[in-house]
């Protein structure tokens, strides 16, 4: 009895050893969880230009669009310049959408900007997301595993990413590519919110590498 | 392999829209232009073929392997970039980020482009965002084929207009060029252009090739696509009598710097860190998936460069724990 306990209490400390080291293999994985069509969109916690603390489990519930921004590139320049990126923000958050413009330069690079500097920017080009969140550290640029500016994530009112990819299917710095492209994040909405599957929920994101604090 | 290597690029691509246009004046006749003009389009010609293009951070020039075209023959032209240090351009698949130059031909009536010819590209980029391009200088060639039915001219204007997209590691900038070079158009054979013959041979050179010497299969290993590439032995004449130790110290010095460029995009991590291991005859290399990858991966294709040398690769994807493909087809290598 007592030699079995002896043996018990070995195998608890030892799954505990196992439990703790894998603990810690877990924890020394860089946080590149990406987000995969069909799973679960990983939270964050984002700090608005507007000084709002933004939550993504708090918009469970709605459809949820994040856009990687950076306004000196010139394919985020074709969206804005066009005035098509403002459209489609104006757009869908009046279809109860929640739209998440995310800036994951980091200081210093190119499409880096300062709360005010961002709001500067939204008023200047009439932007209309729900909120421009800054993300300096690029935390949820590598949570999201985000590539470029424009990269076009949706959520649907589960949690769960339906699109993955592309604004559009014109991969070019053209403003007259914009009136006959087709929107990747339109359709992937448009073909959920009618209960059908997202034909196309994963594509090539185009445009600038997100200039994160690793890009030499 | 090649062949079927350069059908999916052109597939992929189509980047080469070939418009055939006679080049006409617009007006006709109506004045006393055409002289002025023709002496005019002589002095562009002239001017296009003896300076490079300014580009952003670069020059961009059209230039031709040959003297003159010769009616029913095929010959080469090439975009050839020269960019400042630290900017680049762009593979077919550019990776992460990034877009290829793209080209418009205008070309007289008897005259074809083909599919650009792209180099073996390089790994561009950092830890969480990987391209595929080229720095400094690159020629891309652009193989080109005239008819019989060409008549000889003094001169002929072959035209490219150039999407082009030039970016470092801190910007992208987005560009446009009009090239052209006037050719003349003979029946006799077309000597080299003088000063271009090591360029092209460079080119050549650079471009990956069909891998005689090695031989590669994939397996399809849950989360990775793992190339094991064994080398083929080749009669040794002149180290016949021990001809291993010095192959797997060839394979080992070749294969230190091994990378695999996949044709597709969103098949790999372009990213991820591709993991070489020695084995004996060869290597293996294990390429980490895309996470956004949808659906198997029947065929690989693409580019695997063995320290410089770039071979192509176009094999079947066999899942792991499935048999070998022997005498009859699996169903993945029918395609």
């Amino acid at each position: 009895m007592k030699r079995s306990n002896h043996y018990t209490t070995l195998v608890y400390i030892t799954s505990a050893c196992f439990f703790l080291v894998a603990l810690a293999l877990l924890a020394a994985q860089p946080l590149y969880a990406a987000a995969t069509v069909g799973a679960a969109a990983p939270d964050f916690t984002g700090l608005a230009s507007s000084g709002q603390t933004i939550h993504l489990a708090d918009y469970r519930g709605k459809y949820v669009v994040l856009e990687w921004h950076n306004n000196g590139c010139p394919f985020v320049r074709k969206q804005y310049n066009s005035g098509n990126m403002q459209k489609l923000q104006k757009e869908w958050t009046a279809k109860g959408v929640a739209w998440f413009t995310i800036l994951s330069s980091a200081p210093g690079k190119q499409g880096f900007a300062t709360a005010g500097e961002e709001n500067d920017f939204m008023a200047k080009m009439q932007a209309a997301p729900t909120a421009a969140l800054l993300d300096p550290t690029g935390t949820i640029g590598h949570l999201y595993d985000a590539k470029t500016s424009p990269h076009m994530f949706v959520i649907n009112p589960q949690g769960v990413v339906i699109y993955n990819g592309a604004i559009d299917d014109k991969p070019t710095t053209d403003l007259a590519d914009v009136p006959g492209a087709t929107n990747y994040v339109s359709l992937a909405l448009e073909e959920s919110m009618s209960g059908k599957p997202v034909a196309t929920p994963v594509t090539r994101p185009y445009g600038c590498s997100v200039k994160y604090s690793d890009v030499r | 392999m090649p062949s079927g290597f350069r059908n999916s690029t052109r597939f992929l691509l189509a980047q080469s829209r070939i418009k055939q246009e006679m080049l006409q004046p617009r007006t006709r006749s109506r004045f006393r232009f055409p002289l002025v003009l023709g002496v005019v389009l002589l002095l562009r010609a002239a001017i296009a073929c003896a300076t490079p293009t300014p580009i952003t951070h670069g020059t961009l020039e059209l230039v031709s392997d040959k003297q003159w075209i010769q009616s029913g023959h095929s010959f080469d032209l090439a975009l050839r970039f020269e960019l400042e240090n630290g900017w680049h351009i762009y593979w077919v698949n550019p990776g992460d980020s990034g877009e290829p130059p793209r080209v418009e031909w205008q070309l007289p009536k008897g005259i074809s482009a083909g599919a650009i010819e792209w180099p073996t590209p390089r790994r561009l980029g950092s830890e969480s965002v990987v391209d595929y391009g080229y720095e400094s200088s690159v020629l891309l060639i652009v193989p080109m084929h005239s008819e019989t039915t060409l008549a000889a001219q003094p001169s002929t204007q072959l035209s490219a207009h150039v999407k082009l997209l030039v970016c470092s590691h801190e910007m992208c900038i987005p560009g446009k060029a009009d090239l052209s070079i006037a050719l003349p158009v003979k029946t006799a054979a077309a000597p080299e252009q003088d000063g271009m013959r090591q360029l092209f041979a460079a080119a050549h050179a650079s471009l990956p090739r069909p891998a005689q010497e090695w031989k590669f299969t994939v397996v399809d290993a849950k989360d990775a696509f793992v190339i094991d590439a064994t080398r083929v032995h080749q009669a040794d004449h002149s180290d016949h009598a021990n001809p291993r130790p010095g192959l797997t110290q060839k394979v080992t010095r070749e294969a230190t710097q091994a990378n695999f460029f996949p044709l597709e995009e969103l098949q790999i991590d372009n990213a991820a860190e591709q993991k070489l291991t020695l084995t004996g005859l060869g290597f293996r290399l294990a390429v980490q998936k895309s996470n956004q990858l949808q659906k198997p991966v029947d065929r690989l294709k693409g580019v695997l460069a063995i320290g410089d040398q770039g071979y192509l690769v176009d094999a079947p994807v066999r899942r792991s724990g499935e048999q070998k493909p022997g005498g009859t087809k699996t169903g993945a290598a029918v395609k």
